[in-house]
């Protein structure tokens, strides 16, 4: 025991009179045993070779990614006859904005873009709130069947739209009470609203599942608090509750936009014409051969079709991208504080 | 009785109202959900698993159902020439393909948390998926224009997807390799694209589990002389385990809606022609079989699954 204790102090004698970096490292090898040393080198090595890998990695990925994105910038600013043009491959040829000018036209891109935000942002804010109050009454209170309603939302998470969304057009081609009145809210906002006002929106299950994690991840001493001093339950999520829980409703409200902004499987079961951006997009076609030539039956070929294809893709990405690029923060870190992890 | 009795049983009357009251704001809380969840959910999937086992036809204000037992299913299953096909195809790359998305996820989380110069830039990246993945705007860049009718499609329609490895070789300068060789690639490259594109909200899911392991974890790792293999089995596959499962589950979920879905599309078209029976059975089997895989893989991924205890 003193002996190993005494060379370790001379040791450190040694190293610290002036010596080379190289040469101290030679006298801590030599008290390491076999395996130190191996474990030491290969990390060395990992360490060295590693941001190599790590480099290819993401760069490759990146350019799977980025690819088609480029591709669409490519392609809405190039004239048509540039896709038969076997050398032009990123780079077009014949710039122009014709495209681009035709493919609004189209999609009469400003009136469905316009169409698509009332619908987009009012729902989305609409189901954030409901979802929240419906996350907190599961969250904090203790009431019959609880456990059946909340085996409900799980239900709701993984029974796919496909499955309701047949009896859910008949209910809303004739809403409101048997024998008495009915009214056919097809083709208006409300077959939207209704559902997002009621926490049934789209994705509306792992919305209401995010906000009870996160309330039950808050200190309940911050509702006791409120009760003494006579606040009621509703006052007291509305004062209390909803300051703390800021940055979990923007995430949820981002990722909302995001889905309400993409879906056209819900949309198109419940809109006969193309009122949002993804269903004007998910029906270019037709639309690109009335709006261009007149004549539904006109055969592009489908070479050339793409370049209106990807403006199309363009312009509807385009909003979100903006959103996505000044609110990234919020889109990658969210998740982490909104609570769903832990 | 005594003042202080009387004192007792008042508050325990308070409190028992204070309960009560609770109990009653609790439903207030999910009442409109409630309400909501009746209308929009419950009645809709009891009429739709009704339908599947009807006759449908479309009468006056309301459906004219009649009763025919399995026979939608019989139907579906062997006489409808698309259905059992694409219910086969889509269930094998469900099964093959969301273990791959699990494993690319948990990979690119894992280099994702490492600290190197331009990692938010290349996280920006690697999340872009998610606010595109979902829409229609997927089905063009992977360049199925199948469901949007467009006949002749095929030539051009595996332009973006196969020949991307092509691509990033000429963008790199590489020409020329054997033709074997690039088959292979691309085949790879085929399926990169599809597992890439679809693991978006999995590495966010996974890196924020990442974020979440203490660091005493990692410098008691360190202390051991742990290898990052040893340390990534020992230390951070235990803790991100939890994910596993619902990244799983969220990744089954999700291929319902993707838009490359065939059996959803087929049911779409059933819908269009107002074979509502048809359809409904067809959404009724392909969701309970895809159930009972999740109930089944809960069950056993449950078991392997390290919760800490608080």
């Amino acid at each position: 025991m003193s002996d190993t204790n005494t060379t370790a102090v001379a040791e450190e004698k040694v190293i610290g009179n002036g010596m080379s970096k190289k040469q101290a490292k030679k006298i801590r090898m030599q008290t390491m045993t076999k395996q130190e040393i191996g474990y030491l080198r290969r990390k060395a090595a990992v360490e060295k070779v590693w941001p190599i890998f790590r480099f290819i990695i993401i760069f490759g990925l990146s350019f799977v990614i980025l690819y088609p994105l480029i591709y669409m910038v490519s392609c809405t600013f190039r004239e048509r006859s540039d896709m038969s043009d076997p050398t032009v491959m990123w780079v077009p040829r014949n710039y122009t904005l014709q495209v681009l000018k035709e493919t609004i036209k189209a999609m009469d891109f400003w009136n469905t873009l316009k169409n698509t935000l009332v619908l987009n942002i009012g729902c989305s804010l609409v189901q954030v709130i409901s979802c929240a109050i419906t996350g907190y009454g599961f969250a904090r209170f203790k009431f019959k069947g609880k456990g059946l309603l909340f085996g409900i939302v799980i239900m709701m998470i993984l029974v796919p739209t496909q499955v309701i969304s047949l009896p859910l057009y008949t209910q809303f081609r004739y809403f409101g009470i048997k024998g008495l009145f009915s009214i056919n809210l097809i083709d208006s906002m409300a077959t939207m609203y209704l559902p997002a006002l009621t926490a049934n929106g789209i994705r509306s299950g792992l919305m209401i599942l995010i906000f009870r994690q996160f309330f039950k991840g808050l200190p309940k001493e911050l509702e006791d608090a409120a009760y003494i001093d006579g606040c009621g339950p509703f006052k007291t999520f509305v004062r209390v509750m909803i300051p703390n829980a800021a940055s979990a409703f923007l995430t949820v409200f981002l990722f909302s936009v995001v889905w309400y902004w993409n879906d056209y499987y819900v949309s198109s079961t419940f809109f006969t014409n193309n009122q949002t951006v993804a269903l004007m997009l998910q029906n270019l076609d037709s639309q690109l051969k009335i709006a261009l030539f007149n004549d539904a039956t006109v055969e592009i070929s489908p070479r050339e079709q793409i370049v209106w294809k990807e403006a199309g893709c363009l312009l509807s990405i385009l909003p979100i991208l903006v959103l996505y690029t000044c609110l990234q923060k919020h889109f990658t870190e969210g998740i982490e504080r909104s609570g769903l992890v832990g | 009785m005594s003042k202080a009795d009387v004192k007792a049983g008042k508050k325990a009357r308070k409190k028992l109202a204070y309960e009560k009251k609770k109990v009653l704001y609790g439903y207030g809380f999910i009442g409109l959900w409630m309400i909501g969840t009746l209308i929009f959910f419950i009645v809709p999937l009891v009429k739709s698993f009704w339908y599947s086992v009807n006759d449908v036809s479309i009468g006056e204000g309301e459906m004219i159902t009649e009763w025919v037992g399995l026979k939608n299913y019989d139907y579906v299953l062997t006489v409808d020439e698309n259905y059992a096909d694409y219910l086969k195809n889509t269930l094998l790359e469900t099964l093959w393909k969301t273990p791959l998305i699990i494993i690319f996820s948990l990979f690119i989380a894992v280099i994702l948390n490492q600290k190197f110069k331009g990692r938010t830039f290349a996280r920006a990246i690697f999340f872009l998926p998610v606010i595109i993945a979902t829409g229609p705007v997927y089905k063009i860049i992977n360049g199925d224009m199948g469901a949007t009718g467009n006949t002749g499609a095929g030539q051009f329609s595996t332009m973006f997807s196969t020949d991307l490895v092509g691509e990033l070789m000429q963008f790199l300068g590489i020409y020329g390799l054997s033709d074997n060789m690039s088959t292979l690639i691309q085949t790879v490259a085929d399926n990169i694209f599809g597992i890439v594109w679809s693991a978006g909200i999995q590495i966010l899911l996974f890196l924020a589990a990442l974020q979440n392991i203490p660091p005493s974890a990692k410098e008691a790792a360190q202390m051991e002389g742990a290898t990052a293999w040893e340390y990534f089995w020992k230390i951070t596959f235990p803790y991100v385990s939890p994910f596993i499962l619902a990244n799983l589950i969220f990744t089954v979920i999700d291929s319902f809606t993707s838009p490359t879905n065939q059996v959803m599309g087929r049911i779409q078209t059933m819908k269009e022609g107002w074979f509502f029976g048809y359809a409904s059975a067809m959404a009724w089997i392909y969701f309970g079989i895809v159930l009972v895989a999740i109930a089944v893989i809960t069950l056993i991924v449950n078991k392997f699954i390290y919760y800490e205890v608080d």
